[in-house]
């Protein structure tokens, strides 16, 4: 099994902002076991409180919140300045609240039920936000990736992609390390909001995979169980 | 109000309002023929005195104050009934009418003057007063007594004449009444049944074919739509229950062998945990899809419709799915000129997961070795996305029923799938006021393959696109 998370990220901080006690009591045990510190507040004026008192990470905000509701707590904490990465968790059937939580300032999405590992690695994602640099050229390994000549090397060893295949790899290749899900890489690479009745992100990885990693190679691109994938860095 | 006592009171204000329907006929009649008859009487009072006053002033002056004053002819006798000579200033000088009457004018023209005696009660008189050629001025008058005797006749014939017709106007009414609330009281009955649960019973309906009975033919057929609704309704409902039990009932079976066989060996716990979750997640899958649906059919995401173009959808599509139907030795292929200018008014995410759902449909029901094609096409004032396989095809018996939730045919119950996306794709399309129609990918093929296609409205250039600021406030 993989562990998480890696050395830098120990004891990042995070608040937990959930009105229901056992869904909070859940998350915030996970997340402590992983090693995280976790701060939980009950309600949306209690989190905004932390919010402003204390620095944080990372934030978790349930959508429906008593007294002050996820989206305006939001909307005042960005108001005064708070920049923190915000994960917005919520119920079940709300379709349009993807659009409405980023728009009020939320940086990344959850709808419930969802998979511990999911929330997990979105939260490792907000913490590691892949540096928007300037640079040209990807490295990972033995992996160069050119983004001007749009060419992909493995030791020296040209790979050819398909137009989506080097997308793919991109993402992967500005995350190294990290587990990326299915739907992280469905609504990034892709920009989808849909789950697939058929295992569509797999089959592309699976295709990408055997372009990348000869058979003879050491594989880069591994599937961690039941969470998703990770471009390995190699020591 | 008590159902009997509405039926008895309405049995009652029926045929009382056709008597008093027909009592003020009767009134109104006898008001009619009483105006008749009063306007032929003065004309002929009138005619009458004109005639009396040209003979008497035809006579010479002695002879008529002597006709006068003794009344003398039959005429003055009969049709006259007062008479009476004046001088040109209104001076008594022979007959019964000793006094000018008031108000009267020598105009040779008919007044009608009402007279009070010193005793008794004002009576009317039609007046004639004219100048004679010597000077004096004859007045005669006749009183309208006839009219009144005229009016008391009517009066009374009237009366006598209202009983039978009110009698027969309450027995008429009953009958009527008693027959139209017969009806309405089986169909009370009827319904009455209904309500406490007897959805397969109608209301009756006879070979009359009037307003009620066509109103009753209506709610039949409105009867019948919703108890079919409410047979979609239990099927779906059992549906759900079914998609959602077997998975259940395989976690509880898992979790508790797990159980059991936990302390013998540690792997098996989270093997029984990892199964449980997957089934778990497809509970969820199935929920969520319906969930979704329910908010789609409630229309509320029109709010973020835009322009989206379905060339670039299919593009996206084609290249999702591109993959999965070479793994299955599928050829997935567009087919057709592309059409850049067609665009929907729409939701470019639900319009995507139409597609999808359209295409990975297709790719699921067809062989190695086949083909599925997107097809874009504008015709008339429609716009047809078309994807079309060489799989087995959809018999038409099955057609309506693959669009239902939770259909899956025989044939496919070992294909996984929630059942719920073509019913998902017919919720997204309805909101986007467009139809899916299912037929054969080539009619009269072996296989004939399905096709499935959206067919749109051509969107008007002037559709708004908006986004819903209003989102936030709501929150």
């Amino acid at each position: 099994m993989m562990s998480f998370p890696s050395p830098e990220d120990m004891r990042s901080r995070l608040l937990l902002v959930e009105d229901d006690a056992g869904i909070a009591t859940e998350i915030s045990e996970e997340l402590r076991s992983r090693g995280f510190d976790v701060t939980v507040a009950s309600s949306g004026d209690a989190g905004l409180k932390c919010a402003l008192e204390d620095s944080f990470s990372v934030m978790i905000i349930d959508r429906m919140l008593p007294v002050l509701d996820g989206l305006s707590l939001i909307e005042t904490m960005r108001g005064q300045g708070v920049k923190v990465p915000v994960l917005v968790l919520s119920a079940l059937s709300a379709v349009d609240d993807r659009v409405s939580g980023l728009k009020a300032g939320g940086d990344d999405y959850l709808t419930k039920p969802f998979a511990m590992e999911e929330l997990i690695a979105r939260i490792e994602a907000l913490l590691r936000r892949p540096v928007d640099t300037r640079e040209t050229v990807l490295r990972v390994g033995p992996l160069i990736m050119d983004l001007i000549e749009r060419t992909v090397t493995r030791d020296g060893r040209e790979v050819e992609l398909l137009p989506r295949e080097f997308r793919l790899l991109e993402y992967l290749m500005r995350r190294p390390g990290q587990v990326l899900t299915r739907n992280m890489l469905l609504e990034d690479v892709w920009n989808y909001r849909f789950v697939p009745q058929t295992n569509l992100v797999d089959v592309h990885i699976g295709k990408l995979r055997r372009k990348v990693d000869a058979p003879e190679d050491e594989p880069l691109i591994c599937s961690i169980r039941g969470v998703g994938f990770m471009l390995r860095v190699s020591d | 109000m008590s159902l009997t006592d509405h039926w008895r009171t309405s049995g009652f204000r029926f045929p009382l309002g056709v008597a008093l329907a027909v009592v003020a006929a009767l009134i109104l009649q006898f008001f009619l023929v009483y105006a008749q008859i009063s306007d032929l009487d003065y004309r002929r009072s009138e005619a009458i005195l004109l005639r009396e006053a040209a003979l008497l002033a035809a006579m010479p002056a002695a002879h008529r104050d002597y006709v006068i004053a003794r009344r003398a002819t039959d005429d003055l006798r009969v049709v006259v009934n007062t008479a009476g000579v004046f001088t040109a200033d209104h001076h008594h000088v022979a007959g019964e009418m000793k006094g000018w009457p008031a108000g009267l004018v020598a105009d040779g023209k008919i007044h009608r003057l009402v007279v009070t005696p010193e005793e008794g009660v004002p009576y009317r008189l039609d007046f004639l007063a004219e100048v004679m050629p010597d000077g004096e001025i004859l007045v005669l008058a006749r009183s309208l007594h006839l009219l009144a005797e005229h009016k008391l006749i009517l009066r009374r014939a009237s009366l006598i004449a209202a009983v039978p017709v009110l009698l027969f106007a309450l027995i008429a009414g009953f009958w009527l009444s008693r027959r139209a609330l017969g009806r309405v009281q089986a169909m009370y009955e009827a319904i009455d049944r209904i309500m406490a649960g007897d959805i397969h019973e109608r209301l009756p309906t006879g070979h009359n074919r009037d307003a009620l009975e066509g109103m009753a033919a209506s709610v039949n057929r409105m009867l019948d739509r919703l108890e079919q609704l409410m047979r979609d309704m239990r099927e779906v409902g059992n549906d759900i229950a079914h998609d959602l039990r077997t998975p259940l009932a395989r976690v509880r079976a898992g979790l508790d062998r797990a159980l059991t066989h936990s302390e013998e060996n540690g792997t098996f716990l989270r093997d029984a945990v990892d199964r449980a979750i997957l089934d778990l997640d497809q509970c969820f899958t199935v929920i969520t899809a319906l969930l979704r649906m329910a908010e789609i059919d409630n229309g509320r995401r029109r709010d973020a419709f835009g322009s989206v173009s379905l060339d670039e959808i299919i593009g996206d599509i084609l290249d999702l799915y591109e993959p999965i139907a070479e793994a299955g030795g599928i050829l997935l292929e567009r087919v057709g000129p592309e059409n850049p200018d067609l665009s929907v008014h729409g939701d470019r995410d639900l319009l995507i997961e139409a597609l999808a759902n359209l295409v990975d449909n297709a790719i699921k029901f067809t062989p190695e070795g086949g083909v599925v094609s997107v097809s874009l096409a504008r015709k008339g004032a429609q716009i047809e996305l078309k994807v079309s396989d060489t799989g087995p095809g959809i018999v038409p018996e099955e057609r309506g029923a693959v669009l239902g939730r939770f259909y899956r045919s025989d044939k496919s119950r070992h294909i996984p799938g929630s059942g719920l996306g073509l019913s998902l794709v017919v919720s997204i399309l309805r909101l986007h006021n467009a139809r899916l129609d299912v037929s054969d990918a080539v009619a009269g093929g072996d296989p004939p393959g399905a096709a499935f296609t959206a067919i749109f409205p051509v969107s008007s250039p002037s559709g708004v696109q908006t986004r819903g600021n209003s989102i936030r406030l709501q929150a």
